[in-house]
């Protein structure tokens, strides 16, 4: 979920010139179709995708993506001789947000076709629409799609109904799996031990604070002067952001009002509750412990233990000292329009925002954009004991893999035709390719950077990037990604269900109808009401297959 | 003077049939019966077929829509031929009886079988009838209720846009310049669709930091204009943006109910020296009576499924304020796969608007013969 | 005495003059001033979004063709090849097809029913006429998204998914009510002389239809149709569920342009202008019939 990392990133001539002369050596070389492989070609590969259309240099458009499908189909090409999927039809179901996705992925496959012979059809969805369409394929048996693209937290529905195909090995090969990050390993993407998922993207909430409210000398000097314990500086802890929050109101920062931390308090089709999850993970996700939203053995909610009612308690109070418009707005509205446009001080979003801080257009906080993991806890809950620890290594971090990134998935329907098998699995792994997902993370793609190979500065600076700020960037997801207490969400059937009941609780909430513990045993309740729904033994099961 | 916009009756030509010969009834009503037959025995195969019990049938059951427009058309020539007139003018309603009739025929039973099972998209198990938990569910489900009462607000709504609607229809309908240009202008936010509104006006016009209409606000005088915050306020917005794209709707109609006025009534009441105000009251107002019904009612059935809006600008919120029961149904059914419940309440929905529709129809229609008798 | 009297007729006539005119601008700016902002939120760039610039040319506010370069229809595009308009304008494509198809049948089949249950004593049953207008206007009642579910099996045994055709009879089932009430109410007001002087002249009841009754109810009929369209052509709920590479239309396309990343606005609002151009024209140049046509059955 990446967006304009590159957007008008200072860079200077002379590496815009040498970028332009790289790219038609490339557009040479690909089109002949001889790239070698060895390893300096492949960093000259690297180099050379990165200056198409070159950062800075405005969105690229259907031929940048044809190009860099061309230049990366090295892989393919080892794999598949030139026209053998000719007579081949697939058809892609994947979204259309923002006009990225999908139409990457067009620009992206037409030289495999080209190559291959195979042709695709597609299918675009609206964000909004997507697990509706999906959900009602599945159960009246209209899978009207070979590949798809899809978030990890789908992943029950479809490979725990059997209805995904197995990757094959060569996949495996051609796509360099060993080198994701830590938590897109096993046993994401894996069901029963059998491999489907080839990542595209990583996803995790970060924690995005402004530097210049913590170098603010008058508030340094009011915090002290309130009595406050310690120096006024970045929380580390919910337990400071808390009190920075309360402490902000009120405040003025260079001539504006000053707030705190911001909480999406309006619904977002299920997506909101991940903010509650942020919010909750650092109190709830024991390190002894893998599960932290449900129990394993029973599928019983912890989201009205104390850990969870904590974290809503802790909205409840912040919500006086936010803006006054809160009550409606949706995580969009608090990065977008509030965070980026110089409203809050703190905040926990996917990496867009901090991509866009630098970026877009309509940001005010560039300069001033500071980037960590997510805040931790003075202390846990151990839901095996019912008390609160203290660790003995200081708060207790546990970032959010909120959603987990989306992959690209072969459905179980081509398994029939060994030729479209094969088609379906080279064109997805076209997607996933090395090479080309370094080009998806650097550019507005939708998608975050995912793989060990992504996280060289290096390559970063070389291609135009301010090296301070892809630095602290970088350096926030990759903590996350290999934390060792992640909090990774479950990957059980019909997840989105639960955030949306949750949602519809939390909304009555917010608005004061109801208390935190109240609320929190109502969630539970209508969890439970869905676990029995769709099963609570199956539901057991795959929760236990899921965490591994 | 005509005066016949009636809502509940028409004028009736009754006139004599010609005799029709025995042979040619005969013949007509065979043909009914072969078609008939023949349409069965489709069904049949293809519904054994369907079953497994026997191997031979169509790949899908588009065969089956074919031969109903068949029987449709035999139905048809076979009234005519036993009915003659009489089937002549059946084949006025008959296209379109029998169209609806195929189109929601098995959704309306298989909608009522859904709604009394507990089908949920992701469950493993197939759906199983589960009597009437759903309802009982339904009952005391809290969300539903209050989706409800803000029905009533909605509808409620509707007459400040009627309100609103009647004033412009006049204004358009006096001796105005650049008539044309105001009517388009009128006109056109009925031609946007319900998605572009929320976003462009709902999230941008009305946004708190940069909205125009925010920044207008404070200047006049209203610190923090947060339109979708407190419940009265944000549901008081969500009614001016849905009023918004229908009033000009309501006023469409009004305006032809407006134009199609005898002007000498008019003429004759300014002779006899009635105000304005007296004029509308006593002569325009009692004659667009029957128009003024027909927009009203026409426009709360569509504002019965009011949710787009809503979904989009402030998913039910705040604390569900502004819900409406399609928007919970849509939450229900598309977020939490919850299909069985979610047809449920929308099966019962249809039963409560079914009773009020028809209690207004017949409430409305007394209301007007009585007009009509004075 | 004239004298002050003819005054403070003067005086009145001006003031109601300048209360009407006051009215209609209030309103005309009501109407289109959020039109207006969708078209230049069109130009504008993320900044002119998140600061409420409303002038072009007016500081920070120099139009952009950003929004429409997305679709691949702003002037430095137009020219070079684009997935993103293709699939434009195959939606677009879909979209006249699917609403003119809906809008035409309904209009057809509508017509020819509100006329019988105008003129005519129908028994079916226990049913009479008055039943069965009901029976066609609760088929406007149910929120489509019950209809969801069971359309989608429907659909798929008919192998009417994702084809014009099938959207095409859905929705025209959801606008013949509205069709037939409001012609209905036409025809209720064209008086039945008219045909009972031409049966007795010996047309049949059919001829009577198409030769006396039809041309009266011709911009009645025109109206009805605008009015579908209109509704047809901003249906996004069966669009999004019933097609997905052949008969897909434009409205789920506007709604894509909301996601993960907050909005597009720029190109959001290019898409909805596009999107609501064919029926701003209709607006402009058939705006007359369809009050016309409303009116036309009370001639006397």
């Amino acid at each position: 979920m990446k967006l304009e990392l590159y957007n008008r990133m200072a860079m200077n001539r002379r590496t815009w010139l040498k970028g332009t002369a790289a790219v038609s050596v490339a557009g040479v070389a690909g089109s002949l179709g001889a790239m070698t492989t060895t390893a300096n070609a492949q960093d000259n590969l690297r180099a050379q995708i990165l200056q198409i259309p070159g950062v800075g240099k405005g969105s690229p458009t259907d031929a940048d993506w044809q190009k860099v499908g061309e230049m990366c189909l090295a892989a393919t090409k080892t794999n598949v001789k030139e026209g053998e999927f000719k007579g081949v039809e697939l058809t892609f179901m994947g979204l259309n947000n923002q006009n990225l996705h999908n139409l990457l992925f067009r620009g992206f496959l037409k030289p495999w076709e080209t190559y291959t012979g195979a042709k695709i059809n597609w299918i675009d969805l609206a964000q909004a629409d997507y697990n509706a369409r999906l959900q009602q394929s599945i159960a009246t048996g209209t899978v009207d799609f070979d590949i798809i693209e899809m978030g990890a937290p789908f992943e029950g529905d479809v490979c725990g109904k059997g209805l995904a195909s197995e990757m094959p090995d060569w996949v495996k090969t051609q796509i360099e799996m060993d080198d994701y990050v830590g938590y897109l390993k096993a046993p994401v993407g894996t069901w029963g031990g059998k491999t489907y998922r080839i990542s595209i993207d990583g996803d995790c909430h970060t924690f995005n604070y402004r530097t210049d409210y913590f170098a603010d000398a008058d508030l340094a000097a009011a915090w002290k002067a309130e009595g406050h314990e310690g120096d006024f500086a970045v929380p580390k802890t919910w337990q400071k952001v808390q009190e920075v929050t309360k402490f902000l109101k009120g405040k003025k920062v260079g001539g504006q009002d000053a707030y705190g931390y911001l909480d999406p308090i309006k619904g977002w089709g299920g997506f909101g509750f991940y903010f509650l999850g942020s919010r909750a993970t650092a109190y709830a996700k024991h390190p002894d412990d893998k599960a932290w939203l449900f129990d394993v053995d029973t599928m019983k909610p912890r989201v009205n233990n104390p850990a969870w009612v904590r974290a809503i308690q802790d909205v409840i109070d912040a919500l006086p000292s936010e803006p006054a418009d809160q009550l409606n707005a949706d995580p969009g509205t608090t990065g977008f329009q509030q965070f980026l446009a110089g409203t809050g001080s703190m905040l926990s979003w996917w990496g867009d925002i901090g991509s866009n801080a630098k970026t877009s257009d309509s940001s005010v906080v560039g300069d001033v954009t500071g980037f960590s993991i997510l805040p931790g806890s003075d202390d846990v809950y151990n839901a095996g004991t019912g008390a609160w620890d203290k660790l003995a290594s200081g708060p207790n971090y546990a970032p959010n893999m909120a959603y987990i990134g989306w992959g690209v998935y072969v459905m179980a329907r081509v398994d029939a035709d060994p030729v479209k098998q094969k088609a379906a699995w080279s064109a997805a792994a076209h997607l996933g390719g090395k090479d080309l997902s370094l080009w998806c993370s650097a550019y507005p793609s939708g998608f975050q950077p995912y793989r060990q190979s992504h996280f060289d500065i290096k390559e970063w600076v070389t291609a135009g990037y301010d090296e301070a700020f892809i630095t602290s960037y970088l350096n926030s997801e990759a903590d996350s990604y290999n934390h060792p207490n992640a909090a990774i969400e479950p990957r059980i059937p019909g997840i989105f269900q639960y955030y949306s009941a949750a949602e519809d609780e939390l909304s009555k909430i917010w608005a004061g109808g109801s208390t935190a513990q109240e609320g929190a045993d109502k969630i539970a309740a209508a969890w439970e009401k869905i676990t029995d729904g769709i099963g609570r033994d199956k539901q057991v099961e795959l929760y236990k297959a899921s965490i591994g | 003077m005509q005066k016949a916009h009636t809502v509940t009756s028409g004028q009736h030509i009754e006139i004599s049939a010609p005799l029709i010969s025995l042979a040619r009834q005969r013949a007509g009503r065979g043909l009914i019966i072969a078609a008939t037959l023949g349409l069965a025995v489709i069904i049949l195969v293809q519904s054994l077929y369907a079953a497994g019990t026997i191997t031979t049938g169509f790949a899908n059951w588009r065969p089956v829509l074919y031969a109903y427009v068949l029987w449709a058309v035999a139905l048809g020539a076979g009234q005519v031929m036993v009915r003659g007139e009489a089937g002549h003018r059946a084949l006025f309603l008959l296209p379109a009886l029998l169209f609806t009739i195929v189109m929601v025929i098995f959704p309306t039973f298989f909608g009522i079988y859904i709604a009394f099972t507990d089908w949920n998209l992701s469950a493993f198990d197939p759906p199983k009838l589960n009597g009437l938990d759903n309802l009982r569910t339904l009952v005391n489900d809290a969300y539903f209720w209050n989706a409800l009462l803000n029905m009533v607000y909605y509808i409620l709504g509707v007459l400040v846009q009627y309100t609103v609607a009647f004033g412009l229809a006049l204004l358009l309908n006096a001796d105005i310049r650049a008539r044309k240009f105001f009517r388009v202008a009128f006109l056109l936010p009925f031609m946007l669709s319900p998605v572009a509104v929320s976003w462009m006006i709902g999230k941008s016009l009305m946004e708190f930091r940069f909205g125009p209409i925010a920044t207008l606000m404070r200047h006049i005088g209203w610190e923090s204009p947060a339109f979708f915050t407190t419940p009265w306020i944000a549901r008081l917005s969500i009614i001016a943006l849905d009023a918004w794209v229908w009033i000009p709707f309501i006023m469409i109609l009004l305006l032809a109910g407006l134009q199609a006025l005898p002007r000498e009534v008019q003429e004759a009441a300014k002779v006899d020296g009635a105000t304005p105000w007296q004029s509308f009251w006593q002569i325009t107002f009692p004659l667009m009576l029957p128009v003024s019904v027909t927009a009203i009612i026409l426009r709360i059935i569509f504002q019965l499924k009011l949710a787009d809006i809503v979904i989009n600008t402030t998913s039910g919120g705040p604390g569900g304020a502004t819900d409406t029961v399609s928007s919970f149904v849509y939450r229900e059914y598309r977020e939490r796969s919850n299909v069985g419940y979610g047809t449920m309440i929308a099966e019962v929905y249809l039963i409560l608007i079914i009773i009020f529709i028809s209690l207004l129809l017949r409430f409305v229609s007394r209301w007007m013969q009585r007009e009509n008798n004075t | 005495m004239t004298q002050p009297s003819d005054g403070s007729q003067q005086f009145k006539y001006v003031g109601s003059r300048v209360l009407i005119y006051g009215a209609l601008l209030l309103w005309a700016f009501v109407c289109l001033f959020p039109i207006y902002w969708t078209i230049s939120t069109s130009f504008k760039t993320a900044v002119n979004v998140t600061q409420g610039d409303i002038i072009p040319w007016v500081g920070r506010f120099q139009p952009d063709w950003k929004g429409w370069r997305s679709l691949g229809l702003s002037p430095d595009t137009i020219g070079q090849i684009s997935t993103v308009r293709d699939e434009f304008l195959l939606r677009f494509r879909n979209s006249v097809l699917v609403s003119v198809g809906a809008a035409l049948l309904a209009v057809i089949i509508g017509s020819l029913a509100a006329y019988g249950l105008s003129r005519f004593q129908y028994r079916f049953g226990p049913w009479r006429n008055k039943d069965i207008s009901f029976f066609f206007l609760s088929q406007l009642i149910l929120p489509p998204v019950v209809l969801a579910m069971p359309f989608l099996v429907l659909y798929k045994e008919l192998a009417l998914l994702d084809s014009i055709i099938g959207l095409i009879l859905i929705y025209t089932l959801t606008v013949l009510p509205i069709v037939i009430w409001i012609m209905r109410d036409q025809f209720d007001t064209i008086p039945n002389e008219l045909e009972q002087a031409a049966l007795v002249d010996g047309c049949t009841v059919w001829g009577a239809f198409f030769r006396i009754i039809l041309p009266i109810a011709l911009p009645g009929m025109v109206a009805a149709f605008i009015l579908a369209v209109v509704l047809c052509w901003n249906e996004y709920f069966f669009a999004a569920l019933l097609t997905s590479t052949n008969a897909k239309t434009l409205p789920v396309m506007v709604a894509s342009q909301t996601g993960s990343q907050g909005i597009s606005w720029w190109s959001m609002a290019a898409l909805s202008t596009a999107a609501v151009m064919p029926l701003v024209l209709i607006g402009i140049f058939l705006e007359r019939f369809i009050v016309k046509g409303l009116t036309a059955g009370a001639v006397k």
